[in-house]
């Protein structure tokens, strides 16, 4: 991934990592179409204001979208304080790229069914590429805290993974 | 521990997140191609203002010594350079300012130096001055 500090061209960044952007934002809205608006905000945000500033540029952009993503749940549901709402269509999500493996193919079927706190921990550290300090800071939890839903996620993928390719 | 899990992280960093829509790219394209307010940064504002004062006083300066040609004793100085250095940046801790919001204080630290030269005595007048100035650059929190 290109350092988004020396990056002079925005279409080239956004090619590079605009996926996994995407399934970032996604991690925290209601549809795709949400994800798109809230990573089309949070882009625009980060590369106008933000890319230069220090520090990593990935906890950066990720801390554009989770604001975006909450500033975009406070305004359209102010009723709900739940934020299990946020993931109500969860089970009719797209967010991967169709695998031929089928092992890999269980993986993205498999993902979505985690508890949303282990899987957002799994998107920021994988697609994120974010320690699990940053992860932390990013969702105001202790770094330990962070790495012990990392490790529930394993298992259950693992469990998850080999129940859906040796059925 | 981590290391019993890298086949599964291995297999997870392999799989291929779904592209956002071309709207998206279509609407951070207009964002970002709007011309954008002409604000010239702070940094370029107060070095700007601050080398416009240096040579507004070298001129006074100038002007005053180059008047007195009354007495053939006093020193006739010419001014020989105004230079200012290039300015150090010290990019400090946020701080919260009072209305709430947060702002990244950044201080500018240069050098004025001014040179004289009186070539009938042999004598040179150097102004050295440091000076430094701090700017706050707003800072968007969440």
């Amino acid at each position: 991934m290109s350092d988004a500090h020396s990056a002079q061209d925005w279409k080239v960044w956004f090619a590079e990592n605009g996926a996994r952007l995407r399934l970032i934002a996604r991690q925290w809205t209601r549809s795709d179409a949400d994800a798109d608006d809230v990573l089309q905000e949070a882009f625009i945000r980060f590369w106008k204001n933000q890319r230069h500033l220090p520090g990593n540029p990935n906890a950066l952009v990720v801390t554009s979208i989770r604001r975006s993503a909450l500033d975009l749940y406070r305004s359209t549901d102010r009723r709900s304080h739940r934020e299990q709402k946020v993931f109500a269509d969860s089970d009719t999500m797209t967010w991967f790229e169709p695998e031929v493996d089928p092992r890999l193919q269980a993986l993205t079927d498999s993902l979505p069914q985690l508890p949303n706190e282990q899987r957002e921990v799994v998107v920021l550290k994988i697609w994120g590429d974010l320690t699990f300090d940053e992860i932390g800071e990013q969702l105001s939890i202790s770094p330990n805290t962070a790495a012990s839903r990392w490790r529930y996620a394993m298992e259950a993928l693992r469990k998850l993974i080999s129940a859906r390719t040796y059925v | 521990m981590s290391e019993d899990y890298n086949e599964i992280e291995s297999a997870l960093r392999s799989l291929r997140p779904r592209s956002p829509g071309p709207s998206v790219a279509a609407g951070i394209a207009r964002a970002l191609q709007t011309p954008a307010r002409p604000a010239a940064p702070k940094k370029n504002i107060i070095l700007w203002m601050s080398s416009a004062l240096a040579t507004a006083a070298c001129l006074v300066g100038v002007f005053l010594f180059s008047r007195n040609e009354s007495n053939s004793l006093s020193p006739e100085y010419q001014l020989v350079s105004a230079e200012q250095s290039p300015a150090a940046v010290d990019i400090l801790s946020p701080v919260e300012l009072s209305d709430g919001s947060y702002a990244r204080p950044v201080r500018l630290l240069w050098n004025n130096t001014t040179h004289w030269a009186d070539a009938k005595n042999n004598t040179q007048l150097i102004d050295y001055r440091p000076a430094q100035q701090l700017a706050l650059i707003p800072v968007e929190t969440y």
